[in-house]
């Protein structure tokens, strides 16, 4: 809870793990009702059998940001109180790529993971161990990585700013592509041979 | 498509376009002026050298360093990674994007604190957050980490961990090799540790 709650001292610093933990809580239950814990849901985006993942990223994404804006508008939310990760260009897309081959390889994600381990799934337990054989590896070796980590510094960079449109425009933009894709994933599904799972 | 999701989709699409065609909000708004005057009569917009320097030399990406100075001076010598913004164009366009910038402590500096405490107001006024001023601008940061410093007898650990930081600042900027510095630094401490306590104690004592 970086912002804007606790920033604009509504709820005390103190506060922050425990909502960290009941958010982490809910977003947990959300994965696992909604059969993210099951490598195979997850992988069927890239054999084009399921395409949830990708319709929740993208609902995420566009409720978020109109909601942001919306709220923002109605002066409910100050953009000047919320915490901008900064952008590393470099490490970006080579973290990306090797997240996306983790991705498809083992059919999970960090949170995924967590939640296939938590009702009991092998799959889920080994892919968790290998991410964090991974982490303590990185760890141990990030000198060798530090100059390429902190390459391509970008400071708290927008998106809308790259293209040079307003925010508003570049959600506008998002939706339209969201829905697009929403229309095209169920285009495909149903070209592909439905898999029982 | 199942109609629900069908109706789902273009209420976003509707939702989206809303944000377009709502009237812009006037986004310059002025600071509140007994804002404004808590923030003149605080200090907090002053950073030491010390700090500023040692956040560029740890390559900090939430830094942004804005040199107020005439473009010639700033070309022919400026803080690394700075930016050189003209005073008379701090409220322009462009300008009041770069500084509108969420998650950047902008530090404004010019030769002396006087352009950078203008600058600041008048930033200030705008509501433009993590706004500060070097403090002493560039002639301090140059009197701090160029000239060399004289070390006194009665320098504390801290005083001497601070010289010692300056001094390595001075090799990091300047290239310059490591001259006698390092022994003297290495030598006074045992004179502090054995000689010089009494007047840190007094000075314990006095508080």
């Amino acid at each position: 809870m970086i912002g804007p709650i606790i920033s604009s001292g509504i709820v005390s610093q103190a506060w922050d793990n425990i909502f960290a933990v009941i958010l982490g809580m809910g977003f947990g239950f959300a994965l696992e009702s909604s059969g993210f814990s099951s490598s195979r849901k997850i992988i069927g985006t890239f054999f084009g059998y399921d395409f949830v993942v990708v319709k929740v990223f993208f609902t995420a994404a566009i409720v978020a940001s109109m909601g942001l804006l919306y709220l923002s508008y109605l002066g409910l939310v100050d953009f000047s109180l919320l915490y901008i990760q900064p952008t590393f260009l470099t490490s970006a897309i080579v973290g990306g790529i090797i997240m996306g081959i983790g991705f498809s390889m083992g059919g999970f994600c960090p949170g995924t993971s967590l939640a296939a381990c938590a009702v009991g799934r092998i799959d889920g337990m080994v892919f968790f161990g290998g991410m964090f054989i991974g982490v303590f590896l990185f760890s141990e070796s990030f000198p060798l990585f530090e100059n390429m980590y902190y390459s391509g510094s970008q400071g708290a960079k927008m998106i809308n700013s790259v293209f040079g449109i307003s925010p508003e425009m570049f959600t506008f933009f998002l939706v339209l592509a969201a829905v697009g894709m929403f229309f095209g994933a169920a285009w495909v599904q149903k070209k592909v041979k439905k898999i029982e799972y | 498509m199942e109609r629900k999701y069908t109706i789902l989709a273009v209420l976003l699409i509707v939702l989206a376009l809303g944000l377009v065609v709502l009237p812009k909000k006037k986004d310059l708004k002025e600071a509140d002026p007994k804002a404004l005057l808590s923030a003149i009569t605080e200090k907090s917009r002053y950073l030491s050298v010390d700090l500023v320097t040692h956040r560029i030399i740890e390559n900090d990406p939430t830094l942004m360093l804005i040199d107020l100075r005439p473009a010639k001076e700033f070309k022919a010598f400026a803080l690394p990674g700075a930016i050189n913004i003209q005073p008379e164009s701090l409220l322009s366009v462009t300008t009041l994007e770069l500084l509108n910038q969420p998650g950047k402590d902008k530090i404004l500096y010019a030769n002396s604190d006087l352009m950078a405490e203008k600058a600041w107001l008048l930033g200030t006024r705008y509501s433009i957050s993590r706004l500060y001023i070097l403090k002493g601008g560039l002639n301090e940061w140059y009197n701090t980490f160029i000239k060399q410093g004289d070390v006194s007898s009665t320098a504390s650990s801290a005083d001497l961990d601070l010289l010692s930081f300056r001094n390595a600042a001075r090799q990091y900027f300047t290239g310059a090799g490591q001259t006698s510095e390092a022994p003297v630094a290495a030598k006074t401490p045992e004179k502090v540790n054995v000689v010089r306590k009494a007047p840190v104690a007094k000075s314990g004592g006095g508080c």
